[in-house]
């Protein structure tokens, strides 16, 4: 038996509470949308994510600038030696914000919730270990046995996403199969309870929502002082985000839910050094927009033109692009070059040991013989034996300034060593709709990262996911390589240990780097900006970058 | 008149079916869909697919447009995707923010366009009516989010208004009147980015419309007996000038009416207009469809209010049957 008995630190369930006659702190903040529901089981969109963040709590939380796991709800926990059974207890004298209190059964029926197939929850999606639900009981009021189907290396930190709703105002609903429309936009504020630091006080449709301080809110600070520090915060909807920016410089909003443009970087600078607004880096971000060939085999198009399977293509494409200069071009100098989709500033799992294919238009243009693409008629642009132009179309997001001038970057650079490129930017939908049936040679997208565990965002990696984009859904690998990612993903998932977790996590960073099913030319720096009004807020680099933890933010 | 009314009424319905109709088919057929939004966010296939059943949007085209049709005959447009609100209620809700702002802008622009256009018209030459007239054409030239960015900019350096949005947190708490006080103070942002170009575009019709009217054998004729220009122009020649500008102002209503979505975006305005930015961009196709419909409504409205005040500008189009059997007859 492994005993993992974690104490809360920087959380207490008890000690005094402050009241007193001072003045309300309130702080003003910006969303570029509206949620579409405030129930987090049903809904899924990141506006909801923040509003969950702020009226709900969960058992337990990764820290968004540590990634360690660190209790909320859970008082403590102990991990069977095989890994496969969790045993939470609760603290204790917790209530909602209605005054109902806290138990395990809450907990029970958190699960039950999101794998009810008639909510469709997208947590129910998430919360699964090899396509399996997690099979939870609760042998007592203040306790919580969670067993996983098999052997998970994430533990419960699984557990970080799950809100924990009150099972006495939608239990109803969950048994009348009508869990998926309860707390939409039209619910009366009150009914909204939660375990959160803050209750919802008004929501005016298309203007703001208004939170103010939970009374009943169960943590203190490491000090016994009351928590949240604020005793109202605001929400105001802006949809454009130079409106926002400009409601910051001004100080109409305190601060904003995106990071800064690098655009904007230059006025929000002056605006710094005239102590408007404080300017917060945050180090290399965690998504490096990224460019993939399409590897679906038995494609017309790959029939005519067979080499756009080949890694040496790739490997040619990653030597042609000057890294160093897309970052200056595409981010104006706040970038840094990347060679993998785990970028620098995902701590844990980055790998700084890859082979790399770095700028050597030379080394390109010899890759690119070896295929037996050549100069045939002198006019620049390589073709294959066949006489087909080597070359393909680049399908991005229009619209999207960084993917815009991105696609067209590289499209540039390969064209300096004879590829006959061309951008085709269309809308959102279009990018996904083409990417969904196959119909593209080459895509340059980003995604966004929601979870740093890599056993979390398991689509992506093996050959059966359907998030392995440049060929998803394999019934069987259909190459060695994806075949031995897929082996090592396994063991990766079900390896306890991080050490050998983060090894074996290396292993397939390494095999990716070499083949290249994905490229990533740069990371963009982030920064935030927010008001000089603002303390005691702990951004970090996954969003939301300053709500995640709303309890110390603070008025200066 | 009550013909003409029943047959105007008769054509604003196939107006809105047919709008609403080509909204919702259009949306439906572009590439990506609801469902399209969870590609990237980890969700399987099968999620995604399910995601698709759960809102009808794997049923053929043809099938879920008959289902919405026989809906909406009984104006029944659906349920939102994105709000799982009924679109009736959510397009009422944004209508009557979209109406304030539309009403306030058409007040503000008939103001300053149809003065302008009356001091235009009737002088040619002279200091302010050039001045007015290269107003005009600037503000006709500005896209409308280039004026709203610069009225943001404005408010933003100066401090007078608001940079955005309806209203104050908690402002209609203090009462109906401190609530009103408050959205006045939010209006002129908005209002203004909607009616300087309007005004700019009244003030062109009525200047050349006035200018048409005081070339006229009465007018001329009116001037020749020495009566004052001014009077000629307020007393004689405004009431036939301002046909063309009736002939507009309904269509202006209507589509002020049916919501500008760049202004209501950018200056962060909660209307109709949003709403279907809002809609379209997340592909909620019975959202679009309605908010459509409203924009249709309103632009048949008000094509119904240009005719009838252009009935009461011109005596003529009163009775237009009875003139034409007149003439027969004579």
């Amino acid at each position: 038996m492994v005993a993992a008995a974690i104490l809360s630190g920087a959380c207490r369930s008890d000690g005094p509470r402050t009241g007193g006659t001072a003045p309300v702190k309130a702080l003003v903040s910006s969303v570029r949308a509206e949620p579409r529901t405030f129930n987090r089981y049903s809904g899924r969109d990141s506006i909801l994510e923040v509003v969950t963040d702020l009226m709900q709590d969960r058992l337990v939380r990764i820290d968004r600038r540590t990634q360690e796991l660190e209790p909320r709800l859970a008082e403590s926990w102990t991990t069977s030696a095989d890994g496969l059974t969790c045993t939470v207890k609760l603290r204790q004298g917790i209530t909602f914000s209605d005054g109902a209190p806290f138990t395990s059964a809450d907990v029970t029926f958190a699960f039950r919730a999101i794998y009810d197939e008639k909510t469709g929850s997208a947590l129910g999606e998430s919360m699964r270990v090899d396509g399996k639900p997690l099979a939870v009981s609760a042998p007592d009021p203040s306790t919580v046995v969670v067993r996983f189907p098999s052997p998970f290396g994430p533990g419960i930190r699984l557990l970080d996403n799950l809100a924990i709703l009150p099972r006495h105002k939608l239990e109803g609903a969950l048994n009348a199969g009508a869990l998926a429309k309860a707390w939409d936009l039209s619910t009366p504020p009150a009914e909204i309870v939660g375990l959160g630091p803050f209750v919802l006080k008004a929501y005016q449709p298309g203007q703001r929502l208004v939170f103010e301080r939970n009374p009943r809110y169960w943590c203190t600070d490491a000090r016994g002082g009351r928590l949240p520090k604020l005793d109202r915060l605001t929400l105001e909807i802006m949809p454009d985000q130079n409106t926002e920016l400009l409601a910051l410089e001004t100080g109409q909003i305190d601060f904003t839910q995106t990071e800064v443009r690098p655009e904007d970087y230059a006025t929000l600078k002056r605006a710094a050094d005239q102590k408007k607004i404080s300017l917060v880096d945050l180090g290399v971000g965690l998504d490096a927009d990224s460019f993939w060939l399409n590897l679906r085999p038995n494609r017309a198009a790959t029939a005519r033109r067979p080499w756009l399977l080949r890694a040496e293509l790739r490997r040619a494409i990653s030597h042609a692009v000057d890294r160093k200069a897309f970052a200056d071009t595409v981010f104006l100098g706040a970038a840094v070059p990347v060679y993998g989709p785990i970028t620098p500033g995902n701590q844990r799992w980055y790998s700084p040991d890859l082979p790399r294919f770095d700028y050597d238009p030379a080394a390109a243009r010899r890759l690119l013989a070896g295929l037996g693409l050549t100069d045939r008629d002198g006019d620049g642009v390589l073709a294959d034996r066949a006489g087909t132009t080597a070359g393909f179309t680049i399908v991005t997001v229009r619209g999207s300034t960084a993917l815009e001038r991105g696609a067209a970057f590289i499209a540039q650079e390969l064209k300096k060593i004879g590829l006959a490129v061309e951008v085709a930017p269309l809308d959102v939908g279009g990018v996904i709709d083409r990417v969904e049936r196959g119909d593209y040679d080459a895509v340059y997208f980003r995604f966004l990262t929601t979870d740093l565990d890599p056993a979390l965002n398991i689509e992506l990696w093996i050959s059966s996911g359907s998030a392995h984009i440049w060929n998803p859904s394999q019934t069987k690998p259909a190459t060695d390589w994806e075949r031995q990612i897929d082996s090592l993903m396994a063991r990766q998932i079900a390896t306890l240990d991080m050490a050998q977790r983060k090894a074996l996590f290396d292993q397939v960073q390494r095999i990716v780097a070499e083949q290249l099913p994905m490229i990533q030319f740069a990371a963009p720096r982030i920064s935030l900006a927010m008001s000089t009004r603002v303390a005691g807020a702990t951004p970090a680099l996954l969003r939301p970058a300053i709500l995640w933890n709303p309890d110390t933010l603070d008025v200066r | 008149m009550l013909r003409y009314l029943t047959r105007r009424v008769i054509a604003a319905v196939v107006l809105v079916a047919v709008v609403s109709s080509g909204a919702l088919l259009l949306t439906r057929l572009a590439p990506g869909d609801f469902a399209s939004e969870l590609f990237g966010s980890g969700a399987s296939a099968q999620s995604i697919a399910r995601e698709r059943a759960r809102y009808g949007l794997d049923r053929p085209v043809a099938a879920q447009y008959v289902d919405w049709l026989a809906r909406a005959a009984r104006f029944d447009f659906g349920v939102s995707l994105v709000y799982h609100r009924p679109v009736v209620e959510l397009v009422r809700q944004r209508a009557a923010n979209t109406a304030v702002l539309a009403l306030v802008a058409l007040l503000v622009a008939t103001l300053i366009g149809l003065p302008a256009g009356i001091i235009t018209g009737s002088r040619r030459r002279g200091v302010v009516p050039s001045t007015i007239r290269g107003l005009s054409i600037v503000l006709l030239s500005l896209p409308s989010l280039i004026t709203s960015l610069v009225f943001v900019l404005i408010a933003a350096r100066t401090g007078w208004v608001p940079t955005g949005g309806m209203g104050s947190a908690g402002a209609w708490e203090g009462g109906t009147l401190a609530g009103l006080a408050d959205l006045a103070r939010h209006l002129p942002l908005p209002a203004l980015a909607i009616a300087l170009p309007l005004a700019a575009m009244i003030e062109r019709v009525q200047s050349q419309s006035l200018g048409d009217v005081l070339k006229m054998p009465f007018a001329l004729a009116t001037l020749a007996r020495g009566v004052p220009r001014g009077r000629l122009v307020w007393r004689d020649a405004f009431r036939p000038a301002v046909g063309p500008v009736a002939a507009i102002y309904g269509f202006v209503l209507g589509s002020l009416l049916s919501g500008s979505f760049v202004v209501e975006v950018v200056t962060a305005w909660p209307g109709l207009g949003r709403l279907m930015y809002d809609a379209l961009r997340a592909r909620d196709l019975y959202l679009v469809a309605g908010c459509a419909a409203a924009g249709s409504i309103f632009l048949a409205g008000g094509s119904l209010l240009s005719d009838l005040v252009q009935a009461w500008a011109d005596p003529r189009l009163r009775q237009p049957e009875d003139g034409k059997r007149a003439g027969e007859a004579a």
